[in-house]
């Protein structure tokens, strides 16, 4: 388990160092933050603003895995805890340079009876946690008093990456902050919670 | 052995001349007014300054020492967006050296930066008025508790940096 992670680690770094055109971090951080407040002067109702920050996550995501496919040449995971590791470490170092940490949790099993728990770690309910250390998009910002209690989830769009980004590779997840620094927590933490697998389906409107 | 720096205290001042922080560091019985007031009479000193500095086609941020009060020297920095940063250190006979002084404006600017890249900065403003940076920049606001975080931390570093290089008891 040790060496797989190493090696998760080591493919992030070669992918975000072989990326030739990098972006400039404050660029990034006030273009994002003049995303939020426009939406915030738009939409006037921050869970709104939630809920279209993770919808333009969720367009990024559904283009964003082709990318890292390509870029990484990882191979299908074995269960979804091995999807929070490579998410983790691959693929946030390789978009964002920032390795946040994992913490797993298996589905809690929903009839007693069940004894096996081989195939916990793939049952629906299976989530695990990522907390970020230090969040690029939220580089200068403090939140002012109303978007605190709004409940305004500034990173949101973190979230719909991850929903369309695992959605395309057909695991249907909920993501959502649980926690957040610019809120007053201690910790940044968002939790993926598995809600299936999704079936190869045919495109609507394909004959 | 680098004599101490006593940081009294810090003024911004916006480029319409409106206060943005005035924070003070020195012993708490220190009446703050008076670092409005030395603010305020350092603002014509400066105009004085650039006016001068413009005939010679100057760039230099660093204004160096403004002048001296009481036991006060009031030291001036002007941002290329024409910001002044005032600090006024406690008077004593040590030599204070130049690029000390810099160094702190430097830090003192980069937290103001760092603040102002708040994105969230401008929703406070009233909507009339748009062209006038200066009403989002108003002193006192909430908005500015990062800033003041901010700039408390260099004065206390300064004070620790002080601290430390006093001969030890």
């Amino acid at each position: 388990m040790a060496t797989t992670s190493k090696q998760y680690k080591a493919i992030g770094e070669d992918i975000w160092k072989s990326r030739t055109e990098k972006t400039n971090t404050e660029l990034f951080a006030l273009t994002y933050g003049a995303l939020v407040v426009q939406l915030i002067q738009d939409y006037e109702d921050y869970a709104e603003v939630n809920k279209q920050l993770e919808k333009m996550g969720y367009n990024i995501g559904t283009r964003l895995i082709e990318d890292f496919l390509a870029r990484s040449a990882i191979g299908r995971c074995a269960d979804f805890r091995d999807v929070g590791e490579v998410v983790a470490k691959v693929g946030f170092k390789a978009f964002l340079n920032i390795t946040p940490t994992v913490t797993h949790a298996a589905a809690v099993p929903t009839s007693p009876s069940r004894t096996s728990a081989t195939s916990n770690a793939n049952a629906s309910g299976a989530s695990f946690t990522l907390t970020l250390d230090d969040n690029p998009l939220a580089e200068f910002v403090e939140l002012p008093e109303d978007a605190l209690e709004g409940g305004l989830w500034f990173s949101n769009v973190l979230c719909g990456v991850l929903r369309g980004s695992l959605e395309m590779i057909q695991m249907q997840v909920q993501a959502t902050f649980t926690s957040d620094v610019l809120r007053g927590d201690e910790t940044t933490e968002i939790r993926v919670t598995l809600v299936k697998y999704l079936e190869e389906e045919v495109p609507v409107g394909d004959d | 052995m680098p004599p101490p720096l006593r940081l009294n205290a810090v003024a911004f001042v916006s480029p319409q001349n409106h206060p943005i922080l005035i924070r003070t560091f020195a012993q708490p019985s220190q009446d703050e007014l008076k670092y409005h007031y030395i603010a305020h009479t350092s603002l014509d000193v400066i105009e004085e300054r650039i006016a001068a500095a413009a005939t010679t086609k100057s760039t230099e941020c660093y204004l160096n020492l403004l002048y001296t009060m009481e036991d006060v020297a009031v030291y001036g920095y002007i941002t290329p967006l024409k910001v002044k940063i005032i600090l006024a250190l406690a008077l004593s006979d040590s030599v204070v050296r130049d690029v000390d002084l810099i160094t702190i404006f430097r830090a003192m600017h980069t937290a103001y930066r760092q603040s102002a890249a708040n994105p969230f900065l401008k929703l406070d403003a009233p909507t009339e008025g748009i062209n006038d940076h200066a009403t989002v920049l108003l002193a006192g606001g909430a908005q500015w508790k990062g800033f003041r975080r901010r700039v408390d931390e260099i004065g206390r570093a300064v004070a620790a940096q002080g601290a430390t290089s006093a001969p030890g008891t």
